[in-house]
């Protein structure tokens, strides 16, 4: 018995091996006309003419390639891979200026990498805040060794959105300018359920499936439901946990949820399922703005199709609750605890950045990569990485631990590429910085078996602590998923094992990759400002604008004084003017126009009580008669 | 104590009162001087009937609009009044300020030439429409202006100087509970009002001449910041437009301002957070502000260049007789004949307006020969 066990084992990974592919995919990025809200026509970033733009599949130890070719024409681009821990590839994470150079317009780019994880995941652009205008799709790597196979009938992908009716760069433009100085975000124009609006899924009773939910938005955050179901949450970014039952969930931009969801024994009605757009983040909401989009449980083609029902209150499934299948124990303490301040704040030229730790990310001149690997022994230092990078440089398979505090009344959803992470503690609304008091004295306790995942909400001035192990060298952003705030800088980057990765992809950057900075004359050897001859120079490197005066600068002391000057001198001239006597001149003149006046308005002038009085000094109570 | 006397609530009223008493004290002051109850009652009283009439319709106007902007910002949800404020601060603002200013100069030529100003001011209150007939609009528009002029000055003032004050009161008031308003907006009024009766007590003490400098110097210099101020507004409207709301929300700090119109900024010392406190009064007397822009100090020092210009021309028409560069007038021309006359020359033959009742003069001008 033991025997057979032990050969089928071995059948089987024989099987698995081999049966491991090379996933290919060549991905032509151009514009197509889409109108997927039904109210208002626009390009999007279609990929081979198809928009929404395909998924990509695969399975557990799959070797995926993506040939991209930028036909957009007047822009780059670049794929990022959301939730893959890019081990031994950091150079194919797809970022812009810290794993690549973009990708310019007319030019191909390969992505090459193993997939060793299952879950859902996504794929979207990196570059320039673009990927809300269309170029964000699911990826789905199937696990042969699902733990839960046996509990689902089918998988179901659904994607979540918020979409927008104009194009990113004009938003940008208006969002990071002098004239919207309290950082107001633009707010969508309506929200999508797998790009579209009223999808309608049809279903059999009786059976349970997998659904892959994942938040492809730029921005809003969806509570998502389905009418008259609950259903059982089994994975989250990726990593399988114990089965919590859950009727309402609340997803952030970038995060994904598993869930198995069974189907209703009877067929009779239909049901809705409902994604609502989290509305606290909007600033302004224009009237007639839907912020929900409604799906549909068909179980019966003839029945109607319900309207989506009131909700008086959100009640959203906490995710800290989960524990992980794996039971990955919490991480011993860390060698680093790395603590950040998430601000927003206006700087010199009057737009509102945000802030991590008072830096604001400004992209470096040279990849953050491939300063990593010109630089040598020096790749230690961060100084070689550039202030507004934000580098945090870790060394090699250490517990690392991030506390996070947010100093804003926004809700974030903060993302580590290369990993997903342990949450420890989140806080409360308004719970203020994380204290570690609080451990100390028994407020709050580490869970055993914390939930992981790689997209984390923190909440309005709250905080939260999370820990993860720096066994992966590369260079990964650590940055909030809303796209308005990765264009206003609150980005961090770590610089995960810098030795060991220069060992690592040693010559093993493909030529297309500098092709993509040769091609705009982008430098790629060299410390944040491209200087390769001496690395601790970082003079001419990407900076944030300097800080707004808080007082009387030079400028303004020399206005207030003139204009006292200006107050005393023309007061001075009023005491001249009102001294100054009559002159005989003027005299003479007033004397033949009192006399006219006193002619055509009939007053006689007399003598006494009502005689007039003309006296050049004219004090009050005295006078001197004067004959006319 | 902050539940019956709210701070800026009083603050807000003593200074509007402040500005509009300083105004209203100096007008009854001068008249009280110029024609006194002994010298021509009936002008005299004509005139003090327009200062109060012009005060106190100005305060019902502004209490009905007052109330009805209330009204429509509680009853409707709208406030209708926010989008424009700044504009309508501005404009005023400006009016106030050329108005203040013109006045100012001819209170101040009143020392000299009383006998002048009794009559006129006489001829304007008794004139009869039928003496204009024929005369052209800038001229009854004169007219008219002249004989109400006691009417409009105050009325323009407490008309705007109210409106402030119902809207900032309209404004704090949200935060705070009703039983805190009474209180503080009776002082504030009682504040001032007793600030402006010493003003008119001390002027009737002392010299005309002194009296009428030190007044005219004041009303100046809150001419001056007013017209800074009214610069000022219009930019805060244009700011507020870009914005595409109200900048003021983010107080004083940073996005509350135009960066690149900005000559300082400090984030402390605003007159129109909170009721403004001292520095609201400091912004009434002196258009004090915390954050500047190029426009508003440039308008002011501009004001004060153009005041001492107007002063110096004045006194330079009033020793020569003409402007610079011009031509003399025909009264330095009568001036030459006495002299000339008086020396026994006759060939000069301007003629004295004396010998030719034919000249006319509607509106005391300058004499025209015949």
């Amino acid at each position: 018995m033991a025997l057979a066990k032990v050969l089928l084992l071995a059948l089987t990974s024989l099987a698995t091996t081999t049966l491991a592919d090379v996933r290919q995919y060549d991905f032509t990025v151009g514009w197509v006309d889409r109108n997927p809200d039904g109210q208002h026509e626009r390009r999007v970033m279609g990929i081979n003419g198809q928009w929404p733009i395909p998924a990509i599949y695969a399975t557990v130890g799959d070797q995926v390639v993506v040939n991209l070719k930028n036909e957009l024409g007047d822009r780059p681009c670049s794929l990022h891979f959301h939730g893959l821990y890019m081990n031994g590839t950091s150079h194919m994470d797809g970022v812009a200026q810290s794993t690549q150079c973009p990708v310019p317009a007319n030019s191909s780019f390969t992505y090459s990498f193993n997939v060793t994880q299952p879950g859902t995941y996504w794929y979207h652009s990196h570059v320039d805040g673009q990927y809300p205008d269309g170029l964000r799709g699911p990826l789905i790597v199937h696990d042969p060794e699902n733990p839960y196979a046996d509990q689902f009938d089918e998988e179901l992908v659904l994607t979540l959105s918020d979409w927008y009716h104009d194009e990113m760069p004009g938003l940008i433009s208006s969002f990071l300018s002098v004239t919207n100085p309290t950082g107001a975000e633009p707010v969508p124009n309506s929200a999508l359920m797998n790009d579209t609006q009223n999808l309608q899924i049809p279903v059999e009773p009786n059976k349970t499936f997998f659904m892959r939910i994942i938040n492809i938005a730029g921005f809003a955050a969806q509570y998502f439901w389905i009418e008259g179901h609950t259903f059982r949450i089994i994975e989250v970014d990726g990593i399988y946990h114990k089965p919590l039952e859950a009727d309402m969930i609340y997803v952030t931009a970038a995060q994904r949820y598993g869930i198995l969801l069974t189907t209703k024994n009877d067929s009779s009605e239909n049901f809705a399922i409902v994604g609502a757009m989290d509305q606290d983040l909007f600033d302004v909401v224009p009237d007639g703005l839907n912020p929900n989009v409604t799906s549909y449980l068909v179980y019966n083609t003839e029945a109607s199709l319900p309207n989506a029902t009131f909700v008086d209150e959100f009640k959203p499934f906490d995710d800290i609750l989960l524990e992980p299948t794996d039971e990955l124990a919490l991480f011993e303490d860390p060698i680093l605890s790395y603590t950040v301040d998430v601000k927003m704040d206006n700087l010199k030229d009057g737009v509102n950045y945000a802030f991590f730790n008072d830096v604001t990310f400004v992209r470096p001149k040279v990849p953050t990569l491939y300063t990593v690997l010109t630089s040598g022994n020096l790749s230690t230092d961060p100084t070689v990485y550039g202030i507004n990078t934000h580098p945090l440089v870790l060394d090699h398979n250490q517990v690392v631990e991030i506390v996070l505090n947010n100093h804003d009344p926004g809700k974030h959803p903060f993302h580590l590429h290369g990993h997903d992470f342990q949450v420890l503690a989140r806080g409360d609304d308004d719970s203020g910085d994380w204290d570690s008091e609080a451990l100390s004295n028994g407020t709050v306790t580490y869970p055993a078996t914390p939930m992981r995942r790689d997209t984390l909400l923190v909440r309005p001035n709250g905080h939260f602590v999370i820990r993860f192990r720096s066994d992966n060298p590369g260079v990964w952003l650590f940055h909030c998923h809303i796209e308005w705030h990765v264009d206003s800088g609150l980005t961090l980057t770590v610089v995960e094992a810098p030795l060991q990765l220069q060992q690592q992809l040693a010559g093993k950057i493909p030529e297309d990759h500098y092709d993509a900075c040769r091609a705009e004359g982008m430098p790629y050897e060299g410390n944040a400002a491209g200087n390769t001859v001496n690395l601790l120079d970082t003079q001419g490197m990407n900076m944030s604008p300097g800080l707004l005066p808080t007082g009387f600068t030079p400028r303004g002391i020399v206005a207030l004084t003139f204009s006292i000057v200006a107050g005393l001198l023309g007061v001075a001239v009023i005491v001249w003017y009102g001294l100054s006597e009559i002159t005989p001149t003027e005299q003479e003149r007033e004397e033949s126009k009192i006399d006219a006046l006193a002619k055509s308005s009939g007053i006689v002038e007399v003598t006494g009580v009502n005689a007039a009085e003309v006296d050049t000094k004219g004090k009050a109570g005295h006078g001197n008669a004067r004959p006319v | 104590m902050v539940n019956v006397f709210a701070v800026p609530v009083f603050f807000i009223l003593f200074r509007e009162t402040l500005e509009t008493v300083i105004i209203v004290s100096v007008l009854f002051s001068f008249l009280k001087l110029q024609l006194g109850p002994h010298r021509d009652p009936v002008v005299y009283k004509k005139l003090r009937k327009q200062v109060w009439l012009g005060t106190l319709i100005g305060l019902a106007i502004c209490l009905v609009i007052g109330c009805g902007m209330i009204g429509a910002f509680y009853g409707l949800g709208t406030d209708k009044w926010a989008s424009t404020e700044d504009l309508w601060e501005g404009i005023f603002s400006l009016v106030a300020s050329l108005v203040i200013s013109v006045m100012g100069a001819a209170l101040l030529r009143v020392s000299k030439l009383q006998e002048k100003w009794r009559l006129k001011l006489a001829k304007a209150v008794e004139a009869k429409n039928s003496e204009h007939h024929g005369a052209s609009m800038r001229q009854k528009m004169k007219a008219f202006a002249e004989k109400y002029a006691m009417f409009f000055l105050p009325f323009i003032t407490v008309l705007r100087e109210g409106l402030e004050a119902v809207v900032f009161i309209g404004g704090v008031s949200l935060g705070l509970p009703a039983s805190a308003i009474p209180l503080p907006a009776i002082c504030g009024l009682l504040a001032g009002v007793i600030i402006g009766w010493l003003i008119y007590r001390g002027g009737n003490r002392m010299p005309l001449q002194t009296f009428l400098i030190i007044s005219t110097c004041v009303l100046y210099l809150v001419a001056a910041g007013l017209f800074s101020k009214s610069v000022w507004y219009l930019e805060v409207h244009a700011w507020n437009k870009a914005t595409g709301g109200d900048a003021s929300e983010n107080g004083s700090g940073p996005g509350s301002y135009d960066i690149r119109k900005s000559v300082w900024h400090v984030n402390c010392c605003s007159p129109g957070v909170n009721g403004g406190g001292g520095w609201g009064i400091f912004n009434a007397l002196l258009g004090w502000q915390n954050s500047a822009t190029y426009g508003s100090v440039i308008s002011y020092n501009m004001y004060w260049l153009a005041v001492i210009v107007g002063f110096v021309l004045l006194r330079f028409k009033e020793k020569r007789g003409r402007l610079p560069f011009m031509k003399a007038k025909v009264a330095e021309c009568k001036f030459e004949a006495k002299k000339n006359a008086s020396r026994g020359d006759s060939s000069v033959d301007h003629v004295a307006e004396k010998k030719d009742p034919a000249v006319n003069v509607h509106n005391g001008g300058d004499i025209s020969p015949a």
